[in-house]
C-alpha cells in the first residue's frame, strides 16, 4: 500500500436548504425516502466552485506547502461542461504549480472513491476532490434526493488516517442509474427490486475482501436516505454506524462526493476505524478500512443556511427564466479574459519596486506614484474591508448578468478595499455574495461570475468574513 | 489667439420618437440652429463640423459624423466624431472652440445626438453599460446606475445625510422641465414620489435617475471675425476646461467627488477669470440625482458636503442665487447621449439671450455647462457670457 495518509479533510455544501416537505406539498409526492432536505447551489455554484471551496479549507487546514502536491485528483458527475478538462482552472484557483499530475473523474458516482485511490497512489503529497450536486427530471426520484456538497482530502506522508485495506468489485448491472449521450439528467429504469439489489449485492461482494471488524462508522454511497442502511448487514455493520456520519438526510445524494463526505463527517466526529463503501451504477463499488493514528485536521462547512421554498428552487435552476438576453455592446473576448485569470483566481496585483504602492491589476502606470514600472506580482491574502455598496435591483443588471438576476434576485456589487503588502490597501470592484454594508470586513470567494458562448467565466466574489465586523 | 463665441443654437425635443431616425433628429437640431441666427447664417458659411455620438444600438458605428453632417447637405466639409460617452457632445462644443481659437475655422458646427429608445431593452442594457470599465467594473453585475450608487452609498454614509437629499434634486428638476416643451419627461414631481420610487440600485430609485432619450442639438460656434460681421446675438466663450480619470470608480482617490470635474473646472474659471459667484445659472449632468449634488461640489457652488443644505436652501432653483439646470437637466429635459453636452449649450444659449421662455433667469449674463462622460472618466466645462464682444 502506499505511504500516503489523511492529513487534512475539507468540506463544503452550499447553505441553501429545499425541505423535502416543500417538494411534497408542490408536487404531491417526495420519492427520496429518508430525504430530510438538500442542499442547493446558489446561481453562481457548480461542482468546480464547491470543489475550490472543499480543497481551500483542506489545504488550509494541512498548513501545507501547495508547491510540493505532486497530484490532483476530481471527482464528479456533474462537470459543468461536458468536454474539456476543469482541473487546469482548480489549479489556477489554488495556487497549485501548473505541474501537478491532474486526473478528472466522471461518469459515475464511484469516481470519488476512485480519485482516493489514485491520490493514494500519487508520488508525493496530493489532493484529491469528489464535488457534486446531481439533478434529474423534477419528478424523477434522482432529482428529489439530488443535493449539492464537495469534500477534500490532503494527503501527505505524516497524514493522520491511513487506508489500511481495500477491495474494488465490478458487477454488470445496466439500466439502474444512467445519463444517455447528450442528456442534461441521469435517469433509471425504476425497477425497485433490480436497483435496490445491484446495490446491496455489489457493495457487499467488496466487504468480502477487507477487515469490517472494529468500525466505529461507516460511510456508505447514499443515493437516497435508505439506500445505505440497506447494505449493512451484507457489510456486517450496525446501521448505527451508518448513521453516525450519514449526510444524505440533511444534503441529499451529493453524488461522486457521497460517501466521502460521510467519511469527513467521521473524521470530524473522532471516529477512529471508518469503513467507506462507495457505489456507482453499471456497477463498480470499492470500499476502505480508514484507520486514524495521528491527528486529522477537519474544517467542514455543511451548515445549513435559508429554507427555500419550492418555486425559489425552481427559479434557481433556470426552469423560469430565458437566459442571457441577446444584444451587442460591451465584450470581453476570452483571450482578454485569460489574461486576466491571475487576477481573478487568485487576486495577484502588482507591488510597485519605487514607492511600494499596490496597483490592481498589475498593468500600467503605478496607482501610487504614477510611473511604468515593472511590478513585482504578489496574490493578495483576498481579506478587505467595503468602501462602496448598490444592490442592483430588477432592471439594473447588464445582460451578462440577467439571467442571474433572473434566477437569484437582486444582488450587491461593492468597491473593496483589499488588504495587501506592507500595510498598503487597493480598492477593486466586486461582486458580493449575501449582503454586505459599508465597513464589513469580508473575503473572496470563487463563484461563476458569467457564462457567454458557453463558457464557463469563474473569478472571485467577495462575501462577509464569519464573525469579523469592523466600521471605519 | 482668437475668441470663440456661439452664434446660433437649436434642439430636437428630447423623448422617444419611433418615427425618427438620428439623421432626421440632427437635421432638425441643425435647422433650429440656423433659425436661432435669424437665417444669417448659411451651409455655405461652415468651415469644419465635430459630431458627439457614443453609437447606441450600433446603428452607424465608423463615421458617424460624417453619416448626419452629409444629410444635412455639408459633405465636403472636414467632419469628426466625437466619442467620449456621456460627454460626447461636450467635447464636440470643446474642439469646435478649439478649431476656432486656433484661427483654423471661422465657423464649425458642433452637434450631438443619440437614438436609444428604438431598441428593446435586453438590447438596450447591453448599450447602458458600455462606457464603464468593462472588464471589471462591468463584470460585477454593474451599469451605471449601480456605479453611482456606489458614490451614492459612500456619500451618504460620509455626509449622514438621507435619500431625500437626492430626492430633492429630482423635485427641483422635474419642476424646471415641465417648463421646457423640449423635455423628455416634463412634468412636476413632488418629494414623496420622488421618495418612492421603484428601486434601481439602491440607494437610487426611479426619480434619482435620468431617462435614456432620442435627439440631437446642434451649436454655431464662430470665431471674432466672423461676428465682427455679424448682427446676430453672440454669446462669448469666456473659458473652457476639461479633464479625465479612470475609467472604473474604484481606481479613483475619491468616491464623494469627480476629480475630472473638479479639474475641469478649475480650468475653466482659471481661463474665463471668473469665480463661480460670477455666474448667473447652470446646466449640470445630472444624470444620476448625486451627480447633481456632487457637481454642486466640484465646481465650487459650496464647500464639500453641502450640496444638499444648498439644494434644501433654494440656492440653486430658478428663482435662488444660482438657478442649475433651469432646462430640467437630465433627469427631466432627457439624456440622449451624444446629444446632452451640446444641448446644454443650446439652453446657455437661449438663457443669455434671453429666450427661454417660462424657465428664463432674470438678468442672466454669465453661465455654466458641465458635461461628465460615464462615471467621471470624462468631464468638460464651459463657462459663457452674453454679448461679449471684443
Amino acid at each position: 500500500m502506499t505511504d500516503l495518509a489523511i492529513a487534512a479533510v475539507g468540506a463544503y455544501a452550499p447553505h441553501d436548504r429545499l425541505p423535502a416537505a416543500a417538494v411534497r406539498e408542490a408536487l404531491g409526492r417526495f420519492e427520496a425516502a429518508g430525504v430530510e432536505r438538500t442542499a442547493v447551489p446558489a446561481v453562481d455554484e457548480d461542482a468546480l466552485t464547491m470543489a475550490h471551496e472543499a480543497a481551500e479549507r483542506a489545504l488550509t487546514a494541512a498548513a501545507i506547502d501547495r508547491s510540493t502536491l505532486t497530484r490532483l485528483a476530481v471527482a464528479t458527475t456533474t462537470p459543468p461542461v461536458d468536454e474539456e478538462d476543469l482541473t487546469p482552472r482548480l489549479v489556477s484557483t489554488l495556487g497549485l504549480e501548473p505541474e501537478v499530475e491532474t486526473g478528472l473523474l466522471t461518469g459515475s458516482t464511484h469516481a470519488g472513491c476512485s480519485a482516493l485511490s489514485s491520490g493514494l497512489e500519487a508520488p508525493g503529497p496530493a489532493l484529491v476532490i469528489a464535488s457534486d450536486a446531481p439533478r434529474g427530471a423534477p419528478d424523477d426520484a434522482i432529482d428529489h434526493a439530488g443535493g449539492a456538497g464537495a469534500v477534500a482530502f490532503v494527503l501527505a506522508p505524516e497524514g493522520g488516517a491511513s487506508v489500511v485495506d481495500q477491495h474494488t468489485v465490478t458487477n454488470a448491472y445496466p439500466g439502474t442509474r444512467f445519463r444517455a449521450r447528450g442528456d442534461a439528467e441521469p435517469t433509471g429504469l425504476g425497477i425497485t427490486a433490480y436497483d435496490r439489489q445491484a446495490f446491496a449485492e455489489t457493495i457487499g461482494a467488496t466487504a468480502d475482501g477487507v477487515e469490517t471488524d472494529e468500525v466505529d462508522a461507516v460511510a456508505v454511497q447514499a443515493p437516497d436516505g435508505k439506500r445505505p442502511y440497506r447494505a449493512a448487514g451484507r457489510l456486517g455493520v450496525g446501521t448505527d454506524a451508518i448513521q453516525r456520519c450519514a449526510t444524505v438526510h440533511e444534503l441529499g445524494d451529493t453524488g461522486a462526493a457521497s460517501a466521502l463526505l460521510s467519511l469527513a463527517v467521521a473524521l470530524e466526529d473522532g471516529a477512529e476505524r471508518v469503513l467507506v463503501a462507495g457505489y456507482g451504477s453499471g456497477a463498480v463499488a470499492t470500499t476502505m478500512v480508514v484507520a486514524r493514528d495521528e491527528t486529522v485536521e477537519v474544517d467542514l462547512d455543511l451548515d445549513a443556511g435559508e429554507e427555500l421554498t419550492y418555486t425559489q428552487a425552481l427559479r434557481r435552476r433556470g426552469t423560469l427564466s430565458s437566459g442571457e438576453p441577446a444584444g451587442g455592446g460591451a465584450y470581453v473576448s476570452i483571450p482578454t479574459w485569460r489574461r486576466s485569470l491571475p487576477q481573478r483566481h487568485r487576486l495577484e496585483a502588482g507591488v510597485c519596486p519605487d514607492c511600494a504602492a499596490v496597483t490592481f491589476p498589475p498593468e500600467g502606470v503605478c496607482d501610487g506614484c504614477g510611473d511604468l514600472v515593472t511590478f513585482t506580482v504578489h496574490p493578495l491574502p483576498g481579506t478587505g474591508t467595503v468602501e462602496a455598496v448598490t444592490t442592483i435591483q430588477q432592471g439594473g443588471a447588464p445582460p451578462e448578468f440577467v439571467d442571474q438576476q433572473a434566477r437569484s434576485g437582486p444582488y450587491q456589487s461593492a468597491i473593496v478595499s483589499f488588504d495587501a503588502p506592507g500595510g498598503e490597501t487597493v480598492s477593486i470592484p466586486a461582486q458580493v455574495v449575501g449582503e454586505v454594508a459599508v465597513g464589513d470586513r469580508v473575503e473572496t470567494v470563487i463563484r461563476r461570475i458569467y457564462a457567454q458562448e458557453d463558457v464557463i467565466r469563474y473569478g472571485f466574489k467577495i462575501r462577509r468574513r464569519p464573525h469579523e465586523r469592523t466600521r471605519t | 489667439m482668437t475668441r470663440a463665441y456661439v452664434v446660433g443654437a437649436g434642439q430636437t425635443p428630447f423623448g422617444a420618437f419611433p418615427d425618427e431616425s438620428y439623421r432626421s433628429l440632427f437635421q432638425q437640431a441643425y435647422e433650429a440652429a440656423l433659425e436661432s441666427t435669424g437665417d444669417r447664417v448659411d451651409a455655405i458659411d461652415v468651415d469644419e463640423a465635430v459630431i458627439g455620438t457614443l453609437g447606441v444600438g450600433g446603428r452607424q458605428l465608423g463615421l458617424s459624423g460624417p453619416a448626419v453632417t452629409e444629410h444635412v447637405g455639408l459633405d465636403g466639409v472636414p467632419c469628426s466624431r466625437i466619442e467620449n460617452a456621456c460627454a460626447a457632445g461636450g467635447f464636440a462644443v470643446r474642439q469646435a472652440i478649439q478649431a476656432v481659437e486656433s484661427g483654423m475655422a471661422d465657423l464649425v458646427v458642433a452637434g450631438g445626438y443619440e437614438m436609444m429608445t428604438d431598441m428593446g431593452s435586453d438590447r438596450t442594457k447591453y448599450w447602458l453599460g458600455v462606457s464603464g470599465e468593462t472588464e471589471w467594473e462591468r463584470l460585477t453585475g454593474t451599469t451605471f446606475a449601480g456605479v453611482y450608487a456606489q458614490m451614492a452609498s459612500a456619500y451618504l454614509e460620509q455626509y449622514d445625510v438621507d435619500t431625500e437629499a437626492l430626492s430633492r434634486v429630482a423635485v427641483k428638476n422635474h419642476a424646471n422641465g415641465a417648463k421646457n416643451p423640449n423635455a423628455h419627461l416634463g412634468f412636476t414631481c413632488s418629494l414623496e414620489d420622488a421618495e418612492g420610487g421603484a428601486p434601481v440600485a439602491d440607494p437610487l430609485s426611479l426619480y434619482h435617475c435620468c431617462p435614456t432619450s432620442d435627439g440631437a442639438a446642434v451649436v454655431l460656434i464662430a470665431s471674432e471675425k466672423f461676428v465682427s460681421a455679424y448682427d446676430g446675438d453672440a454669446v462669448a466663450v469666456l473659458g473652457v476646461g476639461a479633464g479625465s480619470d479612470s475609467v472604473g470608480l474604484a481606481d479613483r482617490d475619491t468616491y464623494t467627488a469627480i476629480p475630472a470635474s473638479e479639474r475641469a473646472a478649475r480650468t475653466a474659471y482659471e481661463r474665463a477669470k471668473v469665480t463661480p459667484e460670477a455666474l448667473d445659472l447652470a446646466e449640470v449632468h445630472d444624470c444620476f440625482a448625486i451627480a447633481e449634488l456632487l457637481a454642486y461640489e466640484d465646481l465650487g457652488f459650496c464647500d464639500r458636503g453641502a450640496a444638499p443644505s444648498l439644494l434644501e436652501a433654494g440656492e440653486t432653483d430658478l428663482d435662488g442665487s444660482l438657478p442649475v439646470n433651469p432646462s430640467g437637466g437630465l433627469k427631466s429635459k432627457g439624456h440622449p447621449i451624444g446629444a446632452t453636452g451640446t444641448g446644454q449649450v443650446v439652453e446657455v444659449f437661449k438663457q443669455l439671450t434671453g429666450r427661454a421662455g417660462d424657465r428664463q433667469v432674470a438678468d442672466a449674463t454669465r453661465a455654466l455647462t458641465h458635461n461628465v462622460g460615464g462615471s467621471g472618466g470624462a468631464a468638460v466645462v464651459h463657462i459663457f457670457e452674453r454679448g461679449g464682444r471684443a
